[in-house]
């Protein structure tokens, strides 16, 4: 009786893996149409383009050509720039600002650390489209309209709060045996946040770190608003105004700057994807 | 009542902003930082930058460019930011609207328009609507990036259905009897042959520019008027019955996705070579020239249909004005005065192809219109020439501007159309919602 | 700490002493340590909500006070009441949608080795990594009515073209579609981060008491997930109602304002029309619908979180 239940149960799991593997690669052709199809126009000339001679899904003649003439181009080349510089530091100062509060507030305790640790997700009602207007005088007056660095105010009002609640999730599921044990042993909570807390939750700040890299990598409304001239943009809106002149878009380029600009973000993923699962795993879960 | 006091408010208002009389002995000096449009024809910027800098460089102004693009309304939030911040550039670049949104924090300047127009006569009158308040130009109107929308045509389509365009409106300086035969009706009646022909009329009925601009110059040539110009609301009436009555029979003949076009949409039809005709500037088929130029050598350039009150060409002009905190009002001044002058509209115009529509009306002459091809004079009668009879408009016009400026950005012409049509509501439901949504502009 | 008190002189170890005690003291080093999160929420959220707030009080030209004049009107506008129902509308089925389909997804996932998922999550995972924007204009150019490979695919199997973007039930359904496609791959990760939480055994022991597949989800998976999806539900309806980007590419409110939702709204009244006051009024609009849910899905956690603590 035993053994052919058993038997049955891993002839079960094995149909279930196919099935899965099935069903998960029928959804990754799907997700993956609008990137294909933009990878296929990124091979083609305007001319190809506006021809439209064949099978649109389909190069007649594939050229790099796109994707050169936009590594040559200065100012593609300064919005790549730009949109790394600003990222690498809004990640950094948004996980300094989230690590150092989520610590507190998931072990430190102080009046009105409660209603901080469940407010700090609810700043996310407060949109980005009614926010731009206000910032337009914050920014203004630290005169940094048209800066890159301007981005350094707005940005982590987006990455911030999310990150925090992760990193509070993640220090939640850390044994308290182990930050009372090393208080006992005198040290201050500083050290024990850096010695104990921060190697233990490496998994969960790198999920938080990701995420704030792809919510500053992709920001739209903020740089569209304040950022005009060439050397300043970063890459979303970069591409934007660079090349669609009016009504004239030249969709070749367009693909190819947006699935360059999609690729730093994409080698992240790659290479810290097991810890962005078992970082929020743990973080997310505990929240 | 209520209107007259406001404009009074509003005159003693900007009577009382007007600074001491600029004084153009003073000459120019020091820095001065400008947010232009940002052109789409790439060699506009060059041009706009080699004709600045030289001025520059004579009048010792240190001067600092920044192209700004109209994509995604760039311009617009830009020009936001820096009302609500006071600062950032000295002169910017407006679009049609954008003075009167911004008046509050504009430096009058009646001293340069004033002194224009006693060298080249009169302005286009949309300006003088769009830019004059209280008495007071608040900008002075621009060529770069200025355009009409006047019909773009495929020379075979018609040619096919019984029409000859370049007779029409052949590439010379004189009124063609036929002329006359390009009115609305003959629209209506060879959009079916281009429908069944497989290449249909590609007019928006979309949100955007385009879309309004076209809806809104055939109501004028309809007389049909939303608001009047004493701010009533007046779209319950016969005219406006019977523009909406012919926009439901041509909405049949046009492409299904006409209700969600944007300003490019009508290019690509064209572009594609899959398009009839559009209402638009020579940028499509400039385009068409790079990429399919079959296509372009296929195209001409025309005034829009004559209507019953006469023949009304869409006007969508842009501006530089100088902002009330700029530090350098004088500078900005003179750099203006200059960029108006004949020979360099010229400069400018001619290096974007004659894109660029000068804003006064003596300056319709430019060689650039005659020189374009393929084919040959294409674009001669892209802007109004005196014997085209025709005059440039403005959607919304003759509504008081504060007014205008949201039927315009509401799109509530052609939401109108897209509603009968599109939506299957009645006239009379149409003309409802219409007017208390025209109730709601008059806050 | 202790020891760098200990080797201080003597003249100035009572005020070291009295710096270090308060340091020490708990609430105080963790009131410095929120002191940058404080302080950012005051600076760059809390005072910037309160400005917009002010602002949505004047009129158009910003030189008198109007009170609550601009919400008031904007109620009895029959447009913004379209607004209204279609950001509802836009994002409860959006939601829907990103929340079935990740769940599906985590746990298809789920039942490959970890080992073996990395490839197949990271090409799932693309949607969400490539900026919105960029890959929204991609999605535009699908739709677009001349060019539309789409409409292609469609004329080749016979089926009469879709006009995408400008039918208001297909727009509508077009803007759901991408939103779902981007923010899918959030909720599976988020999902798969849960699933992995839930101890193997409780499955197994499960499985050993011949618990069907319904069975397990029903009694193993959801209870134990019930909070994930909650908050991941929460964040997602935040972001999904402010959503700006997908529309404003692909409609920009068109047709006929059918897909107007609160933020291009806004963005058309106050950008695009000069009226900024009124802009600010429509965005705030978002506040009151979005706090209520929170209200409720936050409660919910909390009760269970309590739950689980005295359990």
């Amino acid at each position: 009786m035993k053994p052919r239940r058993l038997t049955s149960l891993s002839r079960q799991r094995r149909w279930a893996l196919r099935g899965s593997y099935a069903a998960l690669a029928v959804f990754v052709v799907l997700f993956l149409v609008p990137p294909f199809h933009m990878f296929v126009t990124s091979l083609k000339t305007s001319a190809e383009i506006s021809g439209q001679a064949a099978n649109p899904w389909l190069v007649q003649h594939p050229t790099l050509r796109n994707y050169i003439e936009l590594l040559a181009n200065e100012h593609y080349r300064g919005f790549f720039l730009n949109s790394i510089k600003i990222t690498v530091v809004v990640v950094a100062v948004s996980m300094a600002i989230s690590i150092l509060a989520a610590f507190s507030l998931a072990r430190m305790r102080f009046w009105g650390s409660g209603v901080l640790a469940a407010g700090v997700f609810l700043t996310y009602l407060v949109p980005d489209s009614l926010l731009f207007i206000p910032f337009f005088q914050i920014v203004g007056k630290l005169g940094l309209i048209n800066n890159t660095w301007g981005m350094l105010i707005v940005y982590p009002t987006l990455a911030v709060p999310f990150c925090t609640w992760i990193m509070i999730g993640y220090f939640s599921s850390i044994p308290k045996e182990l930050d009372e044990a090393a208080l006992i042993d005198g040290a201050s909570w500083l050290q024990i946040l850096f010695k104990i807390f921060i190697p233990v939750a490496m998994p969960g700040i790198i999920a938080a770190a990701i995420f704030a890299f792809t919510v500053s990598w992709g920001q739209f409304i903020y740089p569209l608003a304040y950022l005009y001239s060439a050397d300043q943009m970063v890459l979303t809106v970069g591409i934007i105004s660079e090349l669609i002149r009016a009504d004239v878009f030249e969709w070749g380029k367009i693909m190819a700057g947006s699935l360059m600009a999609a690729a730093p973000p994409v080698i992240i993923y790659a290479f810290l994807m097991d810890y962005y699962v078992s970082g929020l795993t743990a973080g997310a879960t505990k929240g | 009542m209520t209107l007259t006091r406001r404009t009074a408010l509003r005159t003693a208002a900007a009577a009382a902003a007007l600074p001491l009389v600029h004084i153009r002995s003073a000459g120019a000096a020091g820095k001065l930082t400008l947010g232009l449009w940002d052109h789409w024809v790439p060699a506009g910027n060059g041009a706009m930058k080699k004709i600045i800098d030289a001025w520059a460089e004579k009048n010792k102004v240190e001067v600092g460019i920044d192209f700004i693009t109209s994509v995604g309304n760039k311009n617009l939030l830009t020009i936001a930011a820096e009302a609500q911040s006071k600062t950032g550039h000295d002169v910017e670049a407006f679009p049609a609207w954008e003075i009167l949104n911004n008046q509050q924090n504009l430096e009058p300047v009646d001293d340069v328009v004033e002194g224009l127009i006693k060298q080249y006569g009169a302005v286009n009158p949309v300006n003088e609507y769009l830019s004059k308040v209280g008495g007071h130009w608040m900008a002075v109107p621009s060529s770069s990036g200025t355009q009409y929308k006047p019909s773009c045509a495929r020379i075979s389509v018609f040619k096919n259905a019984g029409a000859d365009v370049q007779a029409w409106f052949p590439a010379r300086a004189e009124h063609s009897a036929l002329a006359d035969q390009w009115t609305w009706d003959k629209l209506l009646e060879l959009a079916p042959q281009a429908q069944k022909a497989g290449l249909p009329f590609a007019l928006g009925l979309g949100q955007t520019t385009d879309s309004v601009d076209f809806v809104g110059a055939l109501f004028r040539s309809f007389g049909a008027q939303m608001v009047n110009e004493k701010g009533e609301v007046s779209v319950k009436s016969d005219t406006v019955r019977q523009a909406l009555e012919y926009m439901a029979k041509l909405t049949k003949f046009l492409p299904p996705d006409v209700f969600s076009y944007d300003d490019a949409s009508n290019n690509r039809a064209l572009i594609s070579g899959k398009a009839g005709m559009i209402f638009n500037p020579p940028s499509a088929w400039a385009v068409a020239k790079r990429d399919n130029p079959s296509v372009a050598a296929d195209c001409w350039t025309f005034p829009t249909p004559a209507g019953p009150k006469g023949r009304f060409v869409p006007y969508l002009p842009y501006f530089w004005g100088i902002w009330s905190f700029s530090k350098n009002k004088s500078a900005a001044k003179d750099l203006l005065t200059h960029l108006a002058q004949r020979e360099q509209v010229e400069a400018l115009s001619t290096a974007v192809s004659g894109y660029d529509i000068p804003p006064f009306l003596a300056m319709a002459d430019l060689k650039v219109w005659e020189q374009v091809e393929p084919p040959l004079g294409t674009v001669f009668n892209y802007p109004i020439r005196p014997f085209h009879n025709a005059t440039p408009s403005i959607a919304a016009l003759p509504a008081p501007p504060d007014i205008a400026v949201q039927i315009y950005n509401r799109a509530t012409m052609t939401t109108m159309v897209a509603k009968m049509t599109q939506g299957g509501q009645s006239m009379e439901q149409v003309l409802a919602w219409a007017q208390d949504e025209l109730e709601g502009f008059m806050r | 700490m202790s020891a760098a008190t200990a080797t201080l002189p003597t003249r100035i170890r009572p005020q070291a002493g009295r710096f270090t005690r308060i340091w020490r003291r708990r609430s105080t080093a963790a009131v410095l340590m929120c002191l940058p999160l404080i302080l950012l929420l005051l600076l760059l959220v809390v005072y910037p909500a309160a400005y917009a707030i002010y602002l949505a009080m004047l009129n158009k030209r910003m030189t008198a006070f109007v009170g609550m004049g601009n919400f008031v009107f904007l109620l009895k506008r029959a447009t913004f009441h379209l607004v209204i129902f279609q950001s509802c509308l836009f994002a409860v089925s959006a939601v829907i949608a990103k929340a079935s389909i990740g769940f599906t997804l985590a746990h298809l996932m789920h039942v490959i080795p970890p080992n073996r998922q990395r490839l197949l999550r990271g090409l799932l995972l693309i949607p969400w990594v490539v900026p919105l924007a960029l890959s929204t204009l991609g999605w535009w150019w699908l739709f677009d009515p001349s060019y539309s490979a789409f409409n292609w695919i469609l004329d080749g199997i016979g089926v009469p073209q879709v006009a995408w973007l400008g039918n208001t039930g297909w727009a509508r359904f077009s803007m759901i579609l991408v939103n779902t496609w981007y923010g899918s791959p959030f909720f599976m990760i988020m999902y798969l981060a849960a699933l992995k939480s839930v101890p193997h055994e409780l499955f197994e022991a499960a499985a050993i008491d011949g618990a069907s597949a319904w069975q397990k989800l029903r009694f193993v998976t959801l209870p134990m997930m019930r909070n994930i999806i909650s908050i991941t539900v929460l964040f997602s309806l935040i972001v999904t109602f402010a959503d700006f980007t997908i529309v404003r590419i692909l409609t920009a409110g068109g047709p006929q304002d059918t897909t107007h939702i609160f933020a291009t709204y806004a963005f058309e009244v106050g950008i695009q029309s000069g009226d900024i006051p009124l802009g600010a009024a429509v965005s705030l609009f978002m506040l009151p619908i979005l706090a209520v849910a929170s209200f409720f899905i936050l409660r919910g956690v909390m009760r269970r979180n309590r739950e689980m603590a005295a359990g």
